[in-house]
Formats: C-alpha cells, structure tokens, sequence
C-alpha cells in the first residue's frame, strides 16, 4: 500500500507514491500571497478570490487538499463493498466499506492512465475495476489483477501501485470526513468548538441520526465560497431573499410573524473558519408539524441543556469549514463541491434521527425537500442570489470594487450562554473568521510543500 | 423484460394492453396541449383546475448504478425526489408566485413545453383510482408521453429538461383530471441551479 506518510512531500506531492526522477517544476505551481485580498480586520474582501482562476487553483491545494471535507453518512455502509462515490474538492474518490467493515476512501483514479475505476454514483461491489486496461482493486484498495502481468519489469510490485488512500478517515456522530493531510489534526480537534453546535443536530436522543436514500444534486453558477460563507454568517439575507417563503409558513392571509423576522439569536465564530447561526428564542420548534408532535423537547433539554434547543437544535444555518454545511431544521447537510471559481455542484443529503417513526421521517424529508430541495421554496432564492453575484463579477471595475463584511465589527465575545466567541444573530462576524482562515490557508504552505 | 418506466409506472397501477380509440387519444393530447399552454403562459390556477384532489405528483431522482443494479437507478418513493407533491403542496408553492418578492421567478422564467410521443392504455383502475363521485364515471387512462421542456430566464440563462410523464387520468363530469404523475427527468445532476417550474 502506499500510505507511508512520512514519504509524503518528498517530490513536492501530496500523496506517497513512486514517482522515480520525476519533479514537478515550480512554475506549474505559482502561488499567490492572498494578504491583500482579505481584510478580516476591517471586513473588506477583493471579488477577485471569487472569480480568479490561479487563486482556484492555489485553494484546490492550499483548502482543500489539507483540510477535513465531509465524505459521507456512515448509515450509507451497511455491508462489506458498500460504495459511494464523491469528490474533495476535484478529486473524486470512492468511499467504501472493506472486508473489515471500516470505512476507507481511495482516489477514484487507476493508477495505469488515470481513468475512474468506479462510475457508479453508489452500489455494492467486490472490487473496482478499471474499464480501461483492467486493472483491478480490491475493498482495501490493493491492486489484484494486473491483465498482460509478465510484460511488466522485475521491479513492478503490485504493491506499490494500489489505490491512493485518503490516509485519514473520521466521523463525527455519523458525518463521515477526510483529508489528504496525514498530519492533520484530528477531526474531533479540527471541528473544536464547532462540535457543541453540530451536536445539538446530530445528538437529540443519543440513538444517532441516518439519511434519507439518495442524494440531491444540483450545479449553480457560483463560486462555492458564496453559499459556504453564507451558511457561516448570514442570517441577514432571510427576511428579503426568502420573503415569499416565509410568507407561505406565516398563516394565510397573514404576513410573517413578527418574532420570527426581528428575533434576537447568536451567531457562533469559530477561529478554525467555522459558523453557525440561529435565532434564540423559548419555543423555538421544528418546522415540520410532525416532527414538531413528536419532538420530545423536554427530554432534549434535560440531554443538550436550554441554551442548544432554545437555539441551534431547531432553527438557523451552519458551515463547517470549508464547503460543509447543515440546517437543523430540516435536516438539510450539504457540500458545495467546487469546479472551476465559477461553478460549484451542491450535494444534499435528508437526515433524520433513528428514533423516528417512519412518518415523521417522512415528514421531515417532504419538508426538507419542498423547502431545502432543488425546488425547494427556499433554496430556489438562494442559487438566484449566488449565481446573480458571480454573474456580473468578470468586469474590470465591478471585481475591482471590494465588499463590504462590516455588519456586527467588534461584537464578538463570551456571551456566557453559548460556547467560545459569539456575535449577534444579525452579523458579518463568522464571515469574517471564514476569510480570515481561507487567508491563513492560502499563505500557508500545506504539508507536502515543507521540506522535512 | 423490466424497464425503468414499467418500474416507475407499476406503483400507481397496471395498465392492461388495450390502446385507447382515436377519439380518446385526440381528447388526450389536446388535453395535454392545453396543459402545456397554461403552464408556459403562467396561468398555474388554471392549471391546479387540471388537477385531482388526491394527486400525487412525483419527480424521483436518478443516479448512475452498474448495469446489474440498475433497479435502483431511479429513487425509490421515500427517497430523494426532486417533487414529492400534492395538490395542496402546489398550491402552496404557486401561492408564492403571487408573492412579488419570488425571486427565483421574478422576472418570470420563459418556458415551452413540448409534448410528444403520446401512449394512451386503458387502465385496470383500483378502487382508490376509479373513486370519481357522483357520475359514478370511472374511467381512467395509463398515459406515458415524452416531454421537452426548454427554460430561458433573464439575460442569457437557459435550461433543457427532457424526459418522460406516466400519468394516471381519471374521466370526471369536468372532463380528463390529472390523478397521479410521475416524471422521469433524463439527468442525474441536475443541470440547473433549481426547479421552479412544473413538467
């Protein structure tokens, strides 16, 4: 196998493979010092990290490449050979479950001529096998069938040429993750504070949370930052982007209720790019009014504690830095696949707890799907938002003139409620800490660039 | 042998091999020219008047399965779709229209519905579908027809949506109604940055 991390960053590669006398030259790699693209002080930004196509390029391997990215839900593999295919960043990858039942992730590339060796958006197999030449691989990734073997020379060893694993593979209550960077911190450690927030969604009961089967996707014309910092930070864009919406969830013939458009709430900063948002109120509800019947919130304030379900348990937004993000309420968690600075793809799962009966699942997934789906009442505004901003962003002056991340400068700070640094419900401040370490990245040489 | 749309189809119901008679295929076709026209000339409650209360109206999702698993490359109903409706959840969705502050659709879309390659069966109705009410009419139909549906929006956007409609139409005293739809939209991403519209 080829996961020996210490080999890692030798040739200036992120994964430890044979690579002989080859060597990329640095120019195929020119990095950009981002400093003056960001302001998080301040709360400007330069539109160009949105539109420019070396800055895409420098994410892929300064984000992307070390950070944890969401793979999958660990109720996706149930036996031996259950797979599912994805992406980090531009990557893809094959997430399976190997014969040991742990949940490992490959390069979904033959290590021959590159090809994908599995073109199935999920299934059950035994192993992948490349259409191209036929080479194959096993659920642990090894190279098992080499046609035309004895052409090769005496010092091809099939064991230097099996799939390139994602060396690290976590979960997190069920959310799969992993990174390139096997030098990376834990997953537990990389998510911080961001946990307590997350678990007030994924740990109602104690018994876990599963996914609706199958997965929306959709594309939108947006760089994927867009929708990311959104899902940190912004809470503002509700009452005009989803005023048609809200007015379909206020009772007929009346307009949105009052505490639901002037409410007070926090918005959680997280140093390591993440953010979460909600309004703070006592009887803060599920939206779906079968999952609200069956909802024991007594129970989960004796387990989570009044400040989570008062707050993060029901409504408001999130994102895991960089491109995972959730809604409590409808149990709506998405990436934001990145593919080119202009176009992203998003991928949303449904989750709903294990506790449920099946109806209230089902209630919970036509909720989620006619509020957070593609034809989602609510999701259709968004993708207009992101794909108007990227729309107009290629002209000289218009990229040229920054933007403004002001709202709430200063505000964060212990509130004494809830966990680490917050900022009002109505803030640019996760945003800020969003940019603040996508700067830090971008500066940052990644581990495979460190000469050890 | 098994096809996807005999997939999609058997749900609802099992259409018997009868083809309908030329008076009633015209009736459906022009049933559903009448229906594109409303639909790309934005006149959704008239539209919704095409509709039976106990509708359901599916657009499953599709995925890219081996070929030996290809049962599942169409979602199973509880899985994900991208409608899952009735006919009071559109109504709720075009009550938001009216709103003047949808902005998914404000500026409107432009759309054109293309129907084609109309099949109507006579149908084996259950129970459940042949309950019409007073005139004691129960005449349903198993149609599959072929859409195309183009969308323009704004400037320069545009969208291509083509795939295939298996409908379930019950004859009431008000003419042919709508009773169960399903979609099968021929993308497995979608290739739009939303559904805003109806197939």
């Amino acid at each position: 196998m080829t996961s020996t991390p210490e080999l890692a960053g030798r040739a200036g590669r992120p994964t430890a493979t044979p690579a002989g006398p080859l060597h990329r030259p640095s120019e195929l790699t020119p990095t950009i010092d981002v400093s003056g693209l960001v302001d998080a002080d301040g709360g400007l930004l330069d539109r160009a990290i949105f539109t420019d196509h070396q800055i895409y390029q420098q994410e892929l391997r300064r984000v992307f490449a070390p950070s944890w990215l969401f793979l999958a839900h660990t109720d996706q593999f149930r036996r031996p050979g259950d797979f599912f295919t994805t992406y980090m960043g531009e990557d893809p990858v094959i997430v399976t479950m190997d014969k040991s039942r742990a949940v490992r992730a490959y390069l979904n590339s033959c290590r021959h001529r590159g090809a994908r060796v599995c073109r199935a958006d999920a299934g059950t197999t035994r192993n992948f096998t490349c259409t191209y030449h036929g080479w194959a691989y096993d659920l642990e990734g090894r190279l098992v069938s080499v046609p035309n073997r004895e052409g090769y020379p005496d010092r091809f060893d099939t064991a230097d040429w099996g799939l390139v694993e994602v060396p690290r593979v976590e979960n997190h209550r069920g959310l799969i993750f992993g990174t390139w960077n096997p030098r990376a911190p834990s997953l537990r450690e990389a998510l911080g504070g961001m946990a307590w927030y997350m678990d007030a969604m994924l740990d109602h009961d104690g018994a876990g949370t599963e996914v609706v089967g199958g997965v929306h996707k959709w594309v939108l014309e947006g760089n994927w930052k867009l929708s990311a910092e959104q899902f940190a930070t912004d809470w503002y864009h509700v009452n005009m982007s989803h005023a048609s919406a809200l007015m379909l969830l206020a009772p007929a013939g009346k307009s949105p209720r009052d505490e639901i458009v002037h409410r007070a709430g926090r918005q959680y900063v997280d140093p390591n790019g993440h953010g979460a948002g909600f309004p703070v109120h006592p009887k803060n509800r599920f939206d779906a009014l079968a999952v609200h019947q069956w909802f024991d919130y007594e129970a989960a304030r004796a387990r989570l504690g009044d400040a989570r379900v008062e707050g993060p348990m029901t409504n408001g937004h999130a994102t895991v830095f960089p491109n995972f993000s959730y809604l409590p309420v409808n149990g709506s968690v998405r990436v934001w696949h990145p593919k080119g600075p202009d176009r992203m793809e998003v991928w949303a799962w449904t989750l709903v707890d294990r506790s449920m009966p099946d109806e209230v699942k089902e209630a919970q997934r036509l909720y989620n799907l006619r509020t957070f789906g593609p034809s989602g009442v609510f999701e259709a505004d968004d993708g207009e938002n992101w794909s108007e901003v990227q729309a107009i962003s290629r002209g000289f002056v218009t990229n040229s003139v920054p933007l403004n991340y002001q709202m709430g400068l200063g505000s964060e700070r212990e509130d004494g409620r809830y966990p680490g640094k917050t900022s009002e419900l109505y803030s640019d401040a996760a945003g800020r800490a969003f940019y603040r370490r996508w700067q830090s990245l971008m500066n940052t040489p990644a581990w495979y660039e460190v000469d050890r | 042998m098994s096809t996807t749309s005999d997939r999609v189809a058997t749900p609802f119901l099992a259409a018997d091999d009868r083809h309908s008679d030329l008076s009633t295929h015209f009736e459906v076709e022009q049933f559903y020219y009448r229906e594109a026209e409303l639909l790309d000339e934005c006149r959704f409650s008239e539209w919704l008047e095409l509709l039976a209360d106990d509708l359901v109206y599916w657009m499953p999702t599709r995925t890219d399965r081996l070929r030996r698993q290809q049962a599942l490359s169409v979602a199973a109903r509880g899985e994900a779709a991208f409608y899952d409706e009735t006919k009071s959840s559109l109504e709720w969705r075009i009550r938001r229209f009216d709103s003047g502050t949808a902005w998914a659709e404000d500026p409107p879309s432009r759309t054109r519905h293309l129907i084609t390659n109309v099949r109507v069966r006579h149908a084996n109705p259950t129970d459940d579908l042949a309950a019409t009410g007073a005139d004691g009419d129960t005449a349903v139909y198993a149609v599959r027809s072929n859409f195309l549906v183009y969308r323009n929006r704004l400037q320069r956007e545009e969208n291509l949506f083509a795939g295939e409609r298996t409908d379930i139409l019950r004859r009431t005293g008000d003419g042919l109604l709508i009773v169960r739809r399903t979609i099968l939209l021929d993308q497995n991403v979608l290739l739009a940055k939303n559904i805003s519209i109806f197939f």
